[in-house]
């Protein structure tokens, strides 16, 4: 028997007005991988995943989520569903202190006669906890505003939080982005934790040897277009940064063989 | 030095200026209107204006607060005033001013409804519907006014909903004080206060976490609307007459109550008490120009003045704030 994907893409496409983002594009994303998004800036990586998060409805194609085809496109759908996403360019609310946005859309309460109250020490403790593991210094405090943070600190945050709320899904856009080599290499060893502990992890990137290494399959995409779909082991970090370097050229000589 | 240490504060707190502009106009006017201007009797018209005013602020902010802007609580007002007083003279004034609330809600409903389906910026879809109630209220009056004879003008609730005073304020003022506790709240302690600002401060993370952006728009209106028709519901109680005028300009003194008070219009960041602060000091400007006896034509041009200086004292001081 052979298993279900978890999340099936079927024919995207997708315009952003008059501009096709999205190509045709098929990929098919199993439980328990790890998969490597990668391609020049531009390709269409962002737009894919946020597709699959909810942000943006195809313009066509289908998306199928553990067999059931999604009919609405929500963040807050694909959330309830059990997808969490660390953005690259979205996420944070700079006016709102840390612990707020941790909690952004699924505050803990505290009810009083039934109206819910925002449980304000649990919303600090737990997030500052949770953040600190990846690399947010101990004089800034969980009350502090967003704004305030520094790039690599407001990475923290988004890792942080998607660690608390993982439930089936995790996709990360560029992740290490801002991060220090210690953080880079705590935030890889996530990715394989995570995809050990049955989920999907997609882990989108420009650094192809490093997720060569830690990646079950790699995806190439450029123009909007999947170029390339192939497991790590078949195919060398070498060969992929070839497929990328000549905008997936490569490939049909590679599929004719 | 001392100063230098309160800069912090200035930061944190954006409603600093309007507290220190107002504690200098206060000081300038009792000092110079000779006892006319700091008497009881005038403080509490001062405060009733700022009641209705800032009800009116409040929801304007909480409106902002998401990075819209409602320009049509002028109309709004006017809406509840006419809904309340038709029905005071028949019914319960419970019962009219349920239904100028009901009238408020409708009006924000249809203003969030269009800018969140149209995607239309808020300040031309509200602009439009300024006009729109207006002249529905001026067409409803068609040049007389509505009233509540003297006969039907009491009764506990009718003292209650703007036509009577406790400890010489006139009612509207407690309700002011309890809309703004409530308001402080939902928006500092609730769930809905932390997605409506992080609307404000950035839709695209708020949505992408899963907050409904749209609905939240909505609900601010029809707050803002409910707002700006109760406040017309307890000045019409107070005054017990009113034209399809009523409100008219008022909009713009609640828009300038809430900069004033703190609140950035990009949206993210209010200061309800600022708003109200705002209210207070643009009441006590109209009150002081009455009393000293200025002529009313100069109202305006007069205000509008203060508005300026004031708006520049309080860019100056947070900018002396952000210097190190
Ligand atoms: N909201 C949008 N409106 C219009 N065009 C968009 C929008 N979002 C993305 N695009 C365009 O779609 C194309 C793909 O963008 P996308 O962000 O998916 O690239 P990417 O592969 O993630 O690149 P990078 O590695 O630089 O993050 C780009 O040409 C971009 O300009
Ligand atoms: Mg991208």
């Amino acid at each position: 028997m052979t298993q279900q994907p978890l999340i099936q893409v079927k024919n995207l496409d997708l315009y952003f007005g008059a501009f096709h983002a999205l190509k045709n594009v098929s990929v098919d994303f199993n439980a328990g991988e790890l998969i490597g998004l990668v391609g020049d800036n531009g390709a269409g990586k962002t737009t894919l995943i946020r597709v699959l998060c909810g942000i943006h409805a195809p313009t066509k194609g289908e998306v199928f989520f553990d067999g059931r085809k999604v009919e609405k496109f929500h963040p807050k759908l694909a959330i309830d569903q059990g997808i969490e996403t660390i953005q690259q360019s979205v996420g944070l609310c700079d006016n709102l202190s840390i612990a707020r946005n941790f909690y952004l859309g699924r505050e803990p309460v505290k009810r009083i006669l039934g109206i819910p109250f925002l449980d304000f020490a649990k919303m600090r403790e737990k997030s500052s906890r949770v953040i600190r593991q990846f690399g947010l210094r101990e004089n800034v405090s969980a009350d502090d505003e967003v704004e305030r943070l520094s790039g690599g600190e407001r990475q923290s945050v988004k890792i942080g939080r998607a660690v608390e709320f993982k439930n089936r899904v995790v996709i990360m856009d560029e992740p290490t982005n801002h991060l220090s080599v210690r953080e880079r290499e705590h935030v890889n060893e996530l990715a394989v934790q995570l995809k050990e502990q049955g989920l999907l992890v997609i882990y989108i990137t420009h650094d192809i040897f490093q997720v060569h290494k830690l990646a079950d399959r790699v995806v190439i995409m450029e123009n909007g277009e999947k170029v390339a779909d192939a497991s790590t082991d078949s195919m060398s970090a070498e060969a992929l940064e070839d497929v990328i370097r000549q905008g997936g050229r490569v490939v049909e000589k590679q599929e004719a063989v | 030095m001392a100063l230098s240490a309160a800069k912090p504060l200035i930061r944190r707190h954006t409603e600093i200026g309007i507290f220190l502009i107002g504690a200098i106009l206060i000081v300038i006017f009792a000092s110079t209107s000779d006892g006319r201007w700091a008497n009881l009797y005038n403080i509490g018209t001062i405060m009733q204006v700022t009641a209705t005013l800032g009800l009116m602020s409040l929801g304007v902010a909480i409106v902002i607060g998401t990075g819209e802007i409602d320009i049509s609580v002028g109309s709004t007002f006017g809406m509840g005033a006419l809904a309340h007083l038709w029905l005071a003279a028949r019914v319960d004034p419970v019962f009219a001013a349920l239904a100028a609330i009901v009238v408020g809600a409708a009006i924000g409903y249809v203003n969030g409804w269009l800018v969140t389906r149209t995607r239309t910026p808020s300040l031309i879809i509200t602009l439009g519907t300024l006009m729109i109630f207006r002249g529905i209220a001026i067409a409803l009056t068609d040049g007389f006014s509505f009233s509540i004879p003297y006969a039907a003008r009491n009764g506990w609730t009718y003292f209650l909903l703007g036509g009577g005073d406790v400890f010489g304020f006139n009612t509207a003022l407690f309700w002011l004080i309890a809309a703004f506790a409530v308001l402080l709240v939902v928006l500092k302690a609730m769930p809905f206060g932390n997605r409506l600002l992080a609307v404000g401060g950035s839709a695209d993370s708020a949505h992408s976490r899963g907050v409904r952006v749209d609905r939240i728009k909505l609900s601010a209106f029809v707050i803002c609307g409910i707002l700006a028709a109760f406040a017309g519901a307890l000045e019409a109680g107070k005054l017990g007459f009113a034209d399809g005028s009523m409100g008219r300009l008022m909009e713009l003194q609640a828009i300038a109550s809430c900069v004033l008070g703190g609140c950035l219009l990009a949206g993210g960041r209010i200061s309800l008490i600022g708003a109200l602060m705002g209210a207070f000091v643009l009441s006590s400007i109209q009150s002081y120009l009455v009393v000293t006896g200025v002529q009313p034509q100069w109202f305006i041009l007069i205000l509008g003045l203060i508005v300026v200086g004031a708006a520049y004292g309080d860019k100056s001081l947070r900018n002396w704030a952000i210097r190190k």
